[in-house]
């Protein structure tokens, strides 16, 4: 066996860590990129059977970005037993009192419901801030790509390349500038 | 009898108040007008200068570009389309620098007759402007009155948002829970 398929072998069955950034990404697109990589699917070996998942730690959770108006129209329900227990919590809401919880739910409802999915769901850190404790950031390896590109923000820009910038739009002349 | 009467008074209304507007115009192209007030004794001047516009050397235009001049020659158009559309841009909701040139210093859409754009592209840009503003990406070019950081708004204003710009045109978006619809 050749030094590179040794340590190729050896990848396979360790259990790597990722690092995921979640600044302005959608959660629910990017839940099925982090179960696979919770579940192991990504690995030529995987079976359901097989206890072969990765662990991911998830940054920045409190800077996800939902799409148009999900923020105040999508509810996360819960019941507590009782009669008269339902409650409806909108996103915004949710996300204002844990800001872990709609990345969490996200994933958690992405897989199977079977007795294996809490314990994978053991395997999932997230954190809202950027700053992780040091003994689980030593883990880490591996950075899962992002699906959406952060935006730059207009004032971010510097203003020598705003003004230069190629132009597409000619104003009449006998337009005032405002 | 009553549009008959109505087209009437609009003629003589015509003829006494002419508004014709004429688009004829003596002054130089690619110019834009500058109102300026000076002070001079006890009199306050105040004059329309035309001044070179700042983007014209930066312009970029279909014609500049060799490729789509071939194409252009092949088929016969009878009405040119705008230069939006003969550009052939991907514009997205997110790229700001293009979007802020369709817009005022307080960040309202400049209208048609300005832009130049045509009905299509006019509303696809206006709302891509809109998503921009209020995904808080052109926080520069809004009215003072407005809470310009998007982490101080209100409520489900102050976490990130990003839009999808497949639904400009719809006519209604799809919720979640059509799928289960029958
Ligand atoms: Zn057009």
């Amino acid at each position: 066996m050749s030094a590179a398929k040794r340590v190729q072998q050896w990848a396979t069955f360790a259990r790597t860590w990722h690092v995921f950034d979640c600044k302005w990404q959608d959660p629910y697109e990017s839940a099925n990129i982090i179960k696979k990589y919770l579940m192991g699917m990504h690995k030529p070996i995987y079976h359901p059977m097989n206890d072969c998942g990765d662990v991911v730690v998830c940054i920045n959770s409190r800077e996800i970005a939902l799409r148009g108006d999900d923020w105040r129209k999508r509810a996360y329900f819960h019941h507590t037993g009782y009669p008269g227990g339902a409650s409806w919590t909108l996103a915004w809401e949710l996300h204002n009192k844990d800001p872990t919880m709609i990345i969490k739910k996200a994933v958690y409802r992405s897989m199977k419901g079977n007795l294996q999915r809490r314990h994978t769901m053991e395997r999932l850190f997230i954190y809202p801030e950027e700053k992780v404790p040091e003994d689980i950031m030593q883990n880490v390896t591996n950075q899962i790509r992002q699906i959406r590109q952060v935006p730059t923000r207009l004032d971010h820009i510097p203003e020598e390349v705003v003004k230069n910038y190629p132009k597409v739009m000619e104003y009449p002349e006998d337009y005032i500038l405002k | 009898m009553a549009a008959l009467v109505r087209a009437g008074f609009s003629l003589a209304k015509n003829a006494i108040f002419s508004t014709s507007i004429r688009s004829i115009s003596t002054t130089k192209h690619l110019n834009i007008k500058e109102i300026r007030t000076s002070l001079e004794g006890s009199n306050i001047i105040i004059e329309g200068v035309t001044v070179p516009s700042p983007r014209t050397e930066l312009l970029i235009r279909p014609e500049k570009l060799n490729t789509l001049i071939e194409n252009k020659s092949t088929e016969s158009i009878e009405k040119p389309p705008c230069y939006m559309c003969s550009l052939g841009l991907d514009v997205k909701h997110t790229d700001v620098l293009i979007l802020s040139q369709f817009v005022r210093s307080d960040g309202c859409m400049l209208p048609r007759r300005i832009t130049g754009l045509c009905r299509r592209q006019q509303k696809k840009i206006g709302k891509m402007v809109t998503m921009a503003q209020k995904a808080g990406l052109m926080i520069n070019l809004t009215p003072a009155y407005s809470k310009k950081d998007p982490k101080k708004r209100w409520n489900y204003k102050k976490f990130n948002t990003y839009f999808d710009e497949t639904t400009i045109f719809m006519k209604r978006i799809p919720k979640p829970l059509d799928r289960f619809k029958r």
